[in-house]
């Protein structure tokens, strides 16, 4: 059996307009749990917290529905899973009702990112801002048993996905590659590799992308995603704001063949960007992405692995 | 202790102010938090690199983006005032709140407080801030649909 990777896009407002546009160039949906409730905060009555945004979720229902039907993922951010703090056993609770109310997922992912601390934390909106990890024995034992619970609620394979940020954390006991490829190795969960994170990175003076992907275990990655940036005072943020730069094309046609476990391609956009990026543009990149997907196909993999993610819902 | 580094973190992100007193003076945090020495030397190295000026913008960015979608005519109407009335709010409320109708709301109570006990702003502030606060709470009200499955 021939099977290569499902192209997808990370689901927003706008989706849908796209999906009129272009619909049979996406086969997979991933989508942010956050964005389909209202949080009221952990201070609202047990039980009043979460409320959901029902034209959110009327929305992607149609986008998975389709036609053509659609494979979904589930895209969460705010677990903060490295937190020096218990997890937020509440948003578990709402990420497992969600992902039940809409069929199941095929997988879940989070991201390698501090987004919350015991009395503050950092807000991630428009330009995506994580504050970054120190990788050593006491976040590996933290995150791992994070993963663990997080997979029992879904129900579902969780993969993490490496972050961005504009200082990293020097004198490491591991690099965040060798801590994702632990993670992989002793069955925790997948990868989720963010090509566009890997040139946010590069570009704001951390490692190089050739120089990291080389230190991945491409067999951990399940997921890519693919997204654009711009530069603001100097610096190169993550804000979903443009098509994929040139250079993560070209590491794309590179490294994706080799990752013999990869599921899908999800490109990310923000809505509000959706009329500077414009409906051509989106759609040569779903057309563009096609080609990448066939480049990664092969035909030695077990079915079963493919049937998993084939099974959307 | 890791608890403490990621709070240090958070904090000198959030605050230039304390970013650049650490640059300053490497001791300045040790009574604020139990760091080891390692913790101490990560943090210092952090707060000195390029990238931590865009990290407390994108901060700002982020943390203002709530109040922009649905407070803009009153942030507009602040003008040059904005910033320290930004400043002021975000040390009486120094974590937002994930649902950015709550946050609107509450930075609108804040400031209507504040004008009412006589904060001085701009002429055109107090009339933008009533109309987009009718909105919000508006929007804050149909946002309270029922639970969600338990």
């Amino acid at each position: 059996m021939v099977a290569r990777p499902r192209v997808g896009l990370l689901h927003n407002p706008t989706t849908s307009a796209l999906l009129a546009h272009a619909g049979a160039l996406v086969e997979h949906v991933s989508a942010m749990p956050e964005r389909l409730w209202f949080d009221f905060g952990s201070q609202a009555p047990r039980g009043r917290r979460f409320h959901r945004a029902h034209a959110a979720i009327d929305e992607l229902k149609a986008a998975l529905d389709g036609p053509p039907s659609r494979s979904f993922a589930g895209h969460g951010l705010g677990l903060s899973l490295p937190s020096a703090m218990t997890l937020d056993e509440d948003m578990v609770d709402a990420v497992a009702a969600m992902t039940r109310r809409l069929g199941g997922c095929s997988w879940y992912s989070e991201h390698l990112n501090l987004f919350l601390t015991p009395k503050g934390g950092v807000p991630n909106a428009q330009a995506g801002l994580g504050l970054p990890v120190v990788y050593d024995e006491e976040s590996f034992a933290l995150i791992a048993a994070k993963l663990a619970r997080l997979r029992d609620a879904v129900g579902c394979r969780v993969l993490l996905e490496n972050g961005s940020f504009f200082t990293p954390v020097p004198d490491l006991d591991l690099s965040e590659p060798e801590f994702l490829n632990r993670l992989h190795r002793e069955g925790h969960c997948g990868t989720l590799l963010d090509l566009h994170n890997l040139l946010v990175n590069e570009r704001n003076g951390g490692t190089p992308m050739a120089d990291y992907v080389a230190e991945l275990d491409l067999d951990a990655v399940e997921e890519v995603h693919l997204a654009g940036g711009d530069d603001e005072e100097g610096f190169y943020m993550d804000s979903h704001s443009t098509p994929t730069p040139e250079v993560v094309w070209a590491l794309a046609f590179d490294v994706l063949p080799r990752c013999r476990h990869l599921r899908a391609i999800t490109f990310e956009y923000q809505e509000s960007y959706f009329e500077d990026i414009g409906l051509a543009a989106l759609t040569r990149e779903l057309e563009r992405m096609h080609v990448l997907a066939e480049a990664c196909a092969r035909d030695d993999v077990p079915e079963a692995a493919q049937a998993e993610a084939a099974d959307a819902r | 202790m890791l608890a403490d580094f990621q709070q240090a973190l958070s904090d000198i992100t959030a605050s230039p102010a304390l970013c650049r007193a650490l640059r300053a003076d490497p001791t300045v945090l040790r009574d604020r938090y139990a760091l080891t020495e390692r913790e101490a030397a990560r943090l210092c190295a952090i707060a000195a690199h390029p990238g931590m000026n865009a990290a407390c913008t994108v901060y700002r960015m982020n943390r203002l983006a709530p109040l922009a979608m649905n407070l803009r005519g009153t942030l507009r109407a602040l003008g040059p005032a904005l910033r320290r009335t930004i400043d002021a709010y975000w040390v009486d409320h120094p974590r937002g709140h994930a649902h950015f109708y709550v946050e609107s709301c509450r930075f609108a109570d804040w400031l209507a407080q504040g004008i009412a006990a006589g904060l001085a702003v701009p002429e055109a502030v107090p009339g933008e801030l009533a109309r987009e606060t009718t909105l919000v709470r508006t929007a804050l009200a149909a946002s309270c649909t029922e639970d969600a499955d338990r």
